[in-house]
């Protein structure tokens, strides 16, 4: 009981809720003094909002050091518990490692309510005719299946990069721990308000929010709208945090041109999300000021314009795809070389490409929104901008088939679900051809074309790689081995049930099946196939709760793992399984290429042992005994 | 070593001919109801037959690496260190660049013929969105109806706007589709071409009915059509 | 901490000031943000009503702050603590003259131009957001200077009072941008 009561994660939510409560009852004797009703849900709810949750960090604890260091007093080490002792993931801890769990943890919790939101949603439209959900429960279900997914994509990315990069470049930890935690913290509050979204009324607008509809949207809208602006601020410092950290943090030797490609993408991707992540939050501020307030931003009665939340979200919400699966990438083009035992080919062009994706991602935005009647000479130049991010992902891909090429591949668990990635994510590509050239586009716009592509490469640059990365370095991170047949079958069936859910929703879009729609006309003979699709995305599902039974099991009871099951060459797995506490107590000497598989004498670099880390066999990183 | 070259070339054109034959043989569209769904048919299928050769080319490559070059059991030795080749990283960062540059192009001549105003007189229709319906305002004829009627072969221009939320304009038929955007006025053009009775759908999340905003459309023969206008103005 | 980045041969104030110009930079496309929807939504209209006398003088107590933060920076550099004290508490100030300043100014606009018409949307938007960034700096600073009576400032160890000062400069020259293309553009 007092280890439960100790625990930051339950004191944020006590002091939360008792702030969130103090802030509505203010608010209501407030408007009451002033003579209006006092209930208006809108208002009483963000003041609620305003004051809980500055009230939930506090309990967490996630500003007592800053506070103390106002006031002049020493801040303490954290330590002293052991690694794995459990009650630490549940409160403000400022070790990389431990927010890169928290991260990954809440993702995939995230991940699981998500998809069973659509699972619900999709046996819906897997018939003509109205089944069992209301319209706006249907809307509802779908609305939060797309920004909660979104959201667990973020924090997935943001836990990969927060485990790896401090060991991938040999640093202590990352630039700022304590706001890594803060960053952390505040996803918290945003997924409990995103839970509470559905039993406050929902809202029927899709993630992405639009204006007019989304400023007359229940009260479920503008919870949706904090926890955006929660994830959004998550999303900026950690970018501060990354950029920080890779440009000033990397161990002695590690230039920017040794550094492995997941570091790389890592990168680009903080720069995005500093540049851009700005531009969403004050759209949606703006619905907010809109609904709550009466300010005419969206409003043509009020010279308000809706077009602008269009140009605003887009310059965020494009780039985003890049945040989403550039980290992705960077894990493939970790992955493939490791399993192929060759040099990534082609190194500098691919470390390029990713900040070649993320400058050219910045000036598309504007593809998004050829049908929403935007000037229509804008439109060519958006088309061409468009067409050129084909380069530096091609570059990707033929690099990592050039690696493949006369490797010596083996098809351990995660190499299959790296190939299933490139192989979706090229779906993907080639099938976004048709949404960047405008006449084609007219065409496919807002059907389940556009539903099929982005879940490929949403799949494919995210879902697929994470997978594969969490079957790469769960050795790394909890010292065991994942179940390697049930990998195999979750690869398996994942994959299989891919393919054949999001295939046919390109052939569905084709033929006038619309996004968003809880029914459709029976005449368009759109049936047989919704069916196909819905027992396909159940497969899907099945696959995910293999998975989860293997990491529960695994953790609890899998083979121990080596320092370095795979033979990789990067930092981290130069230390011990699971890595100690304080990385690398001397810095490592970086000497080389990461990625120097059969070149004689190649070293990437050398490594003081902390936690015991045996060398395995030559041609890796050499480990001297001192 | 020149056997794995010859037989992956062998193999992506294979694979590409099987898919651009799948492509043209297998119906993916619904039947095409106007000029512009022609030139829009075209287009896309020169897109997919495109990206089928480059599905065809990146997969048989990779499928053949896993197993022509699998790792035999026992070999714990690494694969020959060739970090990279500068003319092939300039081949495939060039030629991508020219394929979706060409592609853009073609696709800028299809939108710029899709827009130029047809000669001779347009039929001009008003097209009213609301949560959850569509109404039609033939401003030439003075008149407003709930069902879309146009004469076949007859340039129309369709005048979109908004009562309240965002909705968009679309007849799968017809191919293309506009959003009807509250306070502003979007045009669409389209020439039907084949007498039928079609559907605009809404394709713009616009609520909770938005799945049953649909209206019926229909594509008249001339004569037909000025019938129905003097019923219309009775 | 401060032992562990000395044995790797960190240098934390470098650290420090990208991790500070990086946020800053974020923020800068927020306002950037703003002022693109102010000529997206209004073009360069403006009312005859603004209170251009109270808007100069705002403007010139807002620019007045940044050389007394900047003052009280040296101070602290040199170890001079009276001296900081002193030019940080005016620059505090003059921030919340600035404040008050900007409330007179929506006491009149809610009369001329209220939020809910087209210019309204757009000033009380602006001078609220970058009110609010005012008020978050007068906290910084103010944080620097409780921190001040325990902990002295001096060559080597000013950190905190440069990066307070660095913020309120961002805020100043935000405002820089605002200042015209709400009261001068026409």
């Amino acid at each position: 009981m007092r280890t439960l009561l100790s625990l930051g994660l339950l004191k944020g939510v006590i002091a939360g809720l008792a702030g969130t409560a103090v802030g509505m009852a203010l608010t209501m004797v407030v408007r009451s003094a002033l003579g209006y009703p006092a209930w208006q849900p809108d208002q009483v709810t963000l003041a609620g909002t305003l004051v809980g949750i500055p009230a939930y960090l506090a309990g967490v604890g996630a500003f007592s050091a800053w506070w103390g260091w106002v006031l002049g007093k020493g801040i303490e080490e954290p330590g002293g518990h052991h690694f794995w002792g459990w009650t630490r993931y549940f409160g403000a801890d400022p070790n990389h490692k431990v927010i890169g769990i928290q991260y990954m943890a809440t993702s995939l919790v995230v991940i699981a309510v998500a998809g069973i939101y659509q699972l619900i949603a999709r046996l819906e439209t897997s018939q003509p005719g109205l089944q069992f959900l209301s319209p706006d429960t249907y809307n509802s279900l779908m609305s939060l299946h797309g920004i909660m997914m979104l959201g667990a994509v973020l924090l997935g990315v943001s836990g990969m990069i927060n485990y790896l990069v401090p060991l991938m470049i040999g640093a202590r930890d990352m630039a700022f721990p304590r706001l890594n935690a803060f960053s952390y913290w505040i996803t918290v509050p945003a997924v409990f308000l995103l839970l509470f979204a559905l039993p406050a009324g929902g809202f029927d607008t899709g993630w992405t929010g639009y204006p007019p509809l989304s400023t007359k949207a229940p009260l479920g809208m503008q919870l949706m709208i904090l926890a955006f602006y929660l994830v959004g601020w998550s999303s900026i410092l950690g970018g501060v945090n990354f950029l920080a950290t890779i440009m000033k943090m990397r161990a002695p030797g590690m230039g920017l041109f040794r550094m492995p490609i997941f570091v790389w993408t890592a990168l680009a991707t903080a720069f995005l999300q500093i540049v851009f992540t700005q531009f969403v939050g004050i759209a949606f501020l703006m619905v907010l000021l809109q609904r709550v307030l009466g300010l005419g931003f969206f409003d043509p009665a009020k010279g308000g314009n809706v077009l602008l939340f269009q140009h605003l979200f887009w310059l965020y919400s494009h780039p985003a795809v890049y945040i989403f699966v550039l980290p992705g990438l960077g894990v493939i083009s970790e992955i493939v070389p490791v399993f192929s035992r060759k040099p990534l080919f082609g190194y500098r062009l691919v470390a390029l490409s990713s900040f070649g994706i993320a400058l050219q991602g910045a000036i598309v935005w504007g593809h998004h929104m050829f049908t929403a009647g935007i000037e229509e000479w804008l439109r060519i130049p958006f088309m061409v901008t468009t067409m050129l991010v084909a380069v530096p992902t091609g570059v990707k891909i033929f690099s990592w088939l050039a690696t493949m090429w006369h490797g010596k591949i083996s098809l351990d668990t995660p190499m299959l679900f790296a190939l299933t990635a490139i192989a979706v994510f090229l779906v993907g590509g080639l099938t976004g051809i048709p949404n960047g050239i405008v006449p084609t586009d007219l065409y496919i716009h807002d059907t389940y074309w556009v539903v099929a592509h982005f879940h490929h490469t949403l799949f494919g640059g995210f879902v697929f790689p994470a997978m594969a990365a969490i079957y790469f370095w769960f050795p790394k991170v909890t010292g065991r081995l994942l179940n390697r047949g049930l990998g195999k079958l979750h690869w398996a069936l994942m994959t299989v049930g891919f393919f054949v859910t999001y295939e046919p929703m390109f052939w569905l879009g084709l033929n006038g099946m619309r996004r968003r729609i809880a029914d459709y006309d029976p005449a368009l003979g759109l049936g047989p196939m919704n069916t196909v699709v819905s027992v396909a995305a159940y497969v899907i599902a099945l696959s995910m709760l293999v998975f989860f039974v293997n990491l529960v099991a695994s953790a609890w009871r899998g083979t121990r793992a080596p320092a370095n099951p795979w033979r990789s060459r990067t930092l981290e797995w130069q230390l011990s399984s699971p890595p100690p506490e304080h990385n690398f107590p001397t810095p490592p000497q970086v000497l080389g290429s990461p990625y120097g598989f059969g070149i004689p004498g190649s070293v990437h670099a050398v490594v003081t042992p902390a936690g015991g880390a045996g060398e395995e066999k030559g041609g890796l990183g050499r480990v001297s005994s001192g | 070593m020149r056997k794995h070259w010859i037989a992956v070339i062998a193999l992506t054109i294979v694979g590409a001919a099987l898919l651009a034959l799948l492509f043209l043989k297998v119906p993916l569209v619904p039947a095409q109801a106007a000029k512009q769904a022609a030139q829009i048919d075209t287009l896309l299928t020169v897109q997919l037959a495109l990206g089928g050769a480059i599905f065809a080319l990146v997969m048989v490559f990779l499928v053949y690496s896993v197993i022509a070059f699998r790792r035999r059991p026992g070999d714990t030795d690494d694969g020959p260190p060739t970090e990279g080749n500068a003319a092939l990283e300039t081949v495939w960062t060039i030629i991508p660049l020219a394929l979706v540059l060409s592609l853009a192009t073609y696709g800028g001549i299809v939108l710029r013929d899709m827009l130029r105003p047809p000669p001779g007189q347009e039929l001009v229709v008003k097209v009213n969105a609301m949560q959850f319906a569509w109404l039609f305002e033939y401003p030439q004829y003075g008149f407003t109806s709930p069902q879309l009627r146009m004469p076949v072969d007859q340039p129309v221009l369709l005048r979109l706007a908004s009562r309240d939320v965002i909705h968009s304009f679309w007849v799968p038929e017809f191919r293309v589709k506009m959003d009807a955007v509250p306070g502003m006025e979007k045009h669409l053009r389209i020439t039907p071409t084949v007498i039928g009775n079609y559907q605009v759908q809404c394709a713009e999340l616009c609520g909770l009915l938005h799945w049953a905003m649909r209206a019926p459309v229909s594509v008249v023969d001339g004569a037909a059509f000025q019938q129905w206008i003097a019923e219309q103005r009775k | 901490m401060a032992a562990a980045a000395k044995t790797r041969g960190e240098d934390r104030v470098a650290i420090y000031r990208l991790g500070l110009w990086l946020f800053m930079g974020s923020e800068s496309f927020l306002f950037l943000a703003l002022l693109f929807s102010r000529f997206y939504l209004q073009g360069v209209q403006r009312p005859a009503e603004l209170n251009q006398p109270l808007g100069l003088v705002i403007s010139i107590v807002l620019l007045l702050s940044s050389l007394s933060a900047y003052r009280g920076e040296t101070c602290a550099v040199y170890g001079d603590q009276a001296g900081f004290r002193r030019n940080i508490l005016v620059t505090i100030g003059l921030g919340f003259l600035f404040l008050v300043g900007v409330g007179i100014e929506w006491s009149e606009g809610f009369h001329f131009f209220p939020p809910s018409t087209g210019f309204g949307t757009v000033f009380f938007t602006l001078t609220g957001f970058h009110a609010f960034h005012v008020l978050t700096g007068v906290l910084a600073l103010a944080a620097v200077l409780v921190r001040g009576r325990k902990v002295q400032y001096g060559p080597g160890s000013y950190w905190a009072v440069e990066g307070a000062v660095k913020y309120w400069h961002f805020v100043d020259v935000a405002w820089v941008f605002i200042y015209p293309t709400l009261y001068l553009v026409s």
